[in-house]
């Protein structure tokens, strides 16, 4: 068993009176791939929030590779290894592909190393053709990908991605997956977070399922597809039940 | 006693102080813009109570309700022409916009009004009321009651009134206020004119004790921001109260520091709510 | 190969202006207004590294103008300080306000971040006009006149002056491009765009906007010494002034091109030229027709392009491009 690069322990977060993240504890390998399910409002943002720091915790730990990040800025976390995608994509739009990427390089590396870095990556992910376009400019699976690629060029340990895949077609989707898989072959440690059942099930070695903020199954895809708390959360939503606020957001100011 | 005295006085002030203030944070909450150009109406009301008295010998406490609604229209008539275009601009372009237009309002009143410093003469401007020791001076007092007086009726108007409550949904949330088919751009310059209108009541009502001339907004601006900071931004109660404190601070500094340190002590003040409660000392601004 | 020919557009310029008082008479009108343009333009590409760089607007740069002015001053009156050395000193104190300033406000929202330097820009030109026994008060304070002495930085022909602010204007346009292209320049563009987004992948928002403004007031404190040097005199109202140095200098910014390394020296060389010519032909109307036209110029860029001479060039060359076509 590889050693545990994060370690949560009773993460809570209270919005007034929303508790939108109730004490969730999981650990994390090296090399893990864990999924994240739960439908919407269910905490997964705001866990993914907490994790990098953009929200602070109202009350547990957060140790990455022994390290207690618990408060911890967001750019002293992505220091540390740890950082996330955006659902929404959160590129810098008057940059170029080739600068957003870059930036990410440069909490570790100098200029150059950093710029010589972003390309690498960028042909990495296969978007070393657009390097120059201005990031406003690209389609929504594009920005997705650059956003990704940015991400990488922080040279994380854990990356966190929050529905990547989302407006992918199949075959798209699949290149994804390969990337995924192939970028935990050569040591990362990923969360995921995807609403598209097949992708996770076959990329996921394990599986976290939230509802209302806690975790309600905890285990490898096979049981949590046939977890009956599991399901009474997504089937129990889907039958015209509100799905509780969208507790997604980070707090306001 | 010399404290108490000091005290009183500053309570006096602070309320004509609220009531100027108080427009600043009315349109900052509405429309989410900071009127870098606010003391200029200020200065504007005490022009317009200047000429009703030196033309018609209107009085003052009289005039300041002739320049609440001259202002009003002016302000009303500027939201829709420059304001409204750069709500939705940059930052830079909405602070900009106002800093001009506090620069070309000073200047066009320069222009029209020339530079010397002028005052009224009102009857009762030297009597003071003598109240166990305390000397209460009567122009303070009447501007303070006015002031007060005007609080109420802003308070009961977005209370009590149809307008004043979609004020304050609109306030609260400009897209669901639309959704309920309130008309947000009318809110918009209602509450600019309104704002506008108010300070420059204020301004008139204090003509009595203070000289008008074109910068005289000049002194009010830290004094402004400064109370509608520690009022919390966007918060009416907030300013009232902080208008009350702001009086009191700059009327005890005065009694403790030499001049060169009493604006001193404001801004410091002013930095020091900053630093620790931005949101005011009721915790109600945003 | 590309880059040097990428800087032969500026070399040009700065031989140019090298040339120029060969052909200028030294005690005339188009030396001094060049002097001043070079004057403002350095000023406007310092206040550009916070408010076009790091996105912080700041309506209170004429505090750091003034401390720089009237620290070499005090010190060469009181103490017989060199300039030269007076110059840095200010500086130093310039960037302990602005440490003390950013401290509270840069976590804010923007707004509060003017609001904060307005008031300290007010208060420092109410403190000046107070003191009277430091700074003389409202009639202002003369450098002394020591005839020509470069150890003392002072000329008795304006064409040192001249060649001292074309200098200065290089020097911080060269800060500005090299902080603008290395790491610190993405990190400020980065937190422009997306704050969330920039602190995720590891830039300390907070730090980046503080290197900034401690860069931007030590280069305003430093010209502010310089221009007391140029002048020989200046009062509370005007080295302090709302309107005639922070505005003006954020204005130059802002009508040339936030964010951009030439704007403020577009900016300073259309406005500060329209500016003598409207005060000449406009010195005996009233007082304040020149002000008055600057403040509606002001409001009209901004409604007109919020982003500039700069931006509005760029808009009217994608126009021209797209009329081209058939």
């Amino acid at each position: 068993m590889s050693e545990v690069v994060l370690r949560v322990t009773d993460l809570s977060r209270r919005f007034g009176g929303l508790e939108a993240v109730r004490r969730v504890s999981f650990d994390l390998r090296r090399g893990e791939i864990l999924g994240l399910i739960g439908p919407n409002g269910a905490g997964k943002t705001t866990l993914f929030n907490l994790l990098v720091g953009l929200v602070r915790p109202s009350a547990g730990r957060i140790s990455l590779e022994g390290r207690d990040v618990t408060g911890w800025p967001p750019h002293r976390v992505a220091a540390a290894g740890m950082t996330k995608t955006f659902q929404n994509v959160a590129l810098f739009g008057e940059m170029s592909v080739l600068d957003n990427v870059l930036t990410g390089g440069l909490v570790r590396r100098s200029l150059k190393e950093a710029r010589a870095l972003a390309e690498r990556v960028l042909a990495r992910v296969g978007l070393d053709g657009i390097a120059g376009k201005r990031a406003a400019d690209l389609s929504f699976p594009e920005r997705s990908r650059v956003e990704l690629a940015r991400a990488l060029c922080t040279e994380p340990r854990v990356l966190l991605l929050d529905e990547v895949m989302a407006a992918l077609t199949p075959v798209e989707m699949n290149e994804v997956v390969d990337l995924i898989r192939s970028l935990r072959d050569e040591g990362l440690t990923l969360v995921v977070v995807e609403h598209h059942m097949r992708p996770i099930m076959s990329l996921c070695d394990r599986i976290l399922a939230l509802d209302f903020g806690e975790v309600i199954a905890d285990g490898p895809p096979a049981r949590i597809a046939r977890d009956p708390a599991v399901v009474r959360a997504y089937l129990g939503k889907a039958h015209g039940e509100p799905a509780g606020p969208d507790a997604g957001a980070a707090a306001p100011r | 006693m010399d404290l108490l005295q000091a005290v009183v006085n500053g309570v006096l002030i602070g309320g004509v102080y609220a009531v100027t203030s108080i427009g600043l944070t009315l349109v900052f909450g509405v429309m989410e813009i900071v009127n870098f150009a606010h003391a200029a109406f200020l200065m504007l009301g005490m022009y317009i109570a200047y000429h009703a008295w030196a033309l018609f010998g209107i009085d003052p406490l009289l005039g300041s309700l002739i320049a609440l609604v001259v202002v009003f229209a002016l302000g009303a008539v500027l939201q829709r022409t420059l304001i409204t275009p750069i709500l939705k601009a940059p930052q830079v372009s909405q602070i900009f916009l106002t800093v001009g237009l506090l620069l070309a309002l000073e200047n066009a009143a320069l222009i029209a009004f020339g530079s010397e410093f002028r005052s009224v003469q009102t009857p009762y401007q030297t009597s003071a009321l003598r109240i166990g020791g305390i000397f209460v001076s009567v122009p303070y007092l009447a501007a303070f009651l006015m002031s007060v007086a005007s609080g109420a009726a802003l308070s009961l108007f977005l209370r009590r009134t149809a307008v004043g409550q979609a004020m304050r949904a609109t306030a609260q949330n400009p897209t669901a206020a639309r959704l309920v088919g309130i008309d947000v751009t009318r809110m918009y310059w209602i509450a600019f004119g309104l704002g506008t209108g108010l300070t420059a009541f204020g301004g008139a009502v204090i003509l009595p004790y203070m000289t008008v001339f074109p910068t005289v907004g000049g002194q009010f601006v830290v004094l402004m921001f400064t109370v509608v900071v520690l009022g919390g931004l966007g918060s009416i109660s907030g300013a009232m109260v902080g208008g009350v404190v702001v009086g009191i601070i700059q009327s005890v500094s005065a009694l403790l520091f030499p001049i060169h340190l009493q604006n001193l002590v404001l801004f410091l003040v002013f930095i020091a709510v900053l630093a620790v409660k931005p949101t005011g000392l009721l915790g109600a601004g945003r | 190969m590309k880059r040097w020919r990428r800087c032969l557009p500026a070399v040009v310029l700065v031989g140019l202006a090298a040339a120029a008082p060969l052909v200028l008479d030294p005690l005339g009108y188009p030396m001094r207004v060049l002097t001043l343009v070079f004057l403002f333009a350095a000023m406007g590409q310092a206040w550009n590294l916070l408010g076009g760089l790091a996105n912080q607007v700041s309506l209170g740069h004429a505090a750091f103008f003034g401390i720089g002015a009237y620290t070499s001053t005090i010190l060469l009156r009181d103490h017989g300080v060199t300039p030269w050395i007076g110059m840095l000193v200010g500086g130093a104190i310039a960037v302990v306000a602005a440490v003390a300033l950013s401290i509270p406000t840069f976590r804010l929202r923007g707004h509060y971040f003017a609001l904060a330097t307005l008031a300290f820009g007010e208060v420092l030109r109410v403190v000046a006009n107070s003191w009277t026994e430091v700074t003389g008060g409202p009639v202002g304070i003369s450098v002394p006149f020591l005839g020509d002495d470069l150890a003392m930085f002072q000329f008795t022909s304006s064409v040192p002056y001249y060649y001292i602010m074309l200098a200065a204007l290089v020097g911080v346009s060269v800060v500005f491009w090299r902080i603008k292209a290395g790491r610190l320049g993405y990190r400020l563009r980065a937190l422009k765009e997306n704050p969330e987004a920039a602190e995720v992948i590891g830039v300390d928002t907070y730090r980046a906007k503080l290197a900034a403004m401690l860069v931007s007031a030590f280069i305003t404190a430093l010209l502010g010494t310089l221009y007391a040097q140029l002048n020989y005199f200046f009062d509370p109202d005007t080295i302090f002034g709302l309107a005639t140095v922070s505005v003006r200098m954020a204005l130059v910014a802002i009508v040339g091109g936030l964010g951009s390394v030439w704007g403020p020296i577009a900016g300073a060389a259309f406005l500060i030229p329209v500016e003598e010519f409207a005060n000449a032909f406009l010195t005996n109307q009233a007082a304040g027709v020149s002000q008055l036209f600057y403040s509606l110029l002001l409001i009209a860029v901004i409604l007109l392009e919020p982003r500039g001479l700069v931006a509005l060039g760029e808009r009217a060359r994608r126009l021209a491009r797209r009329e081209g076509r058939p």
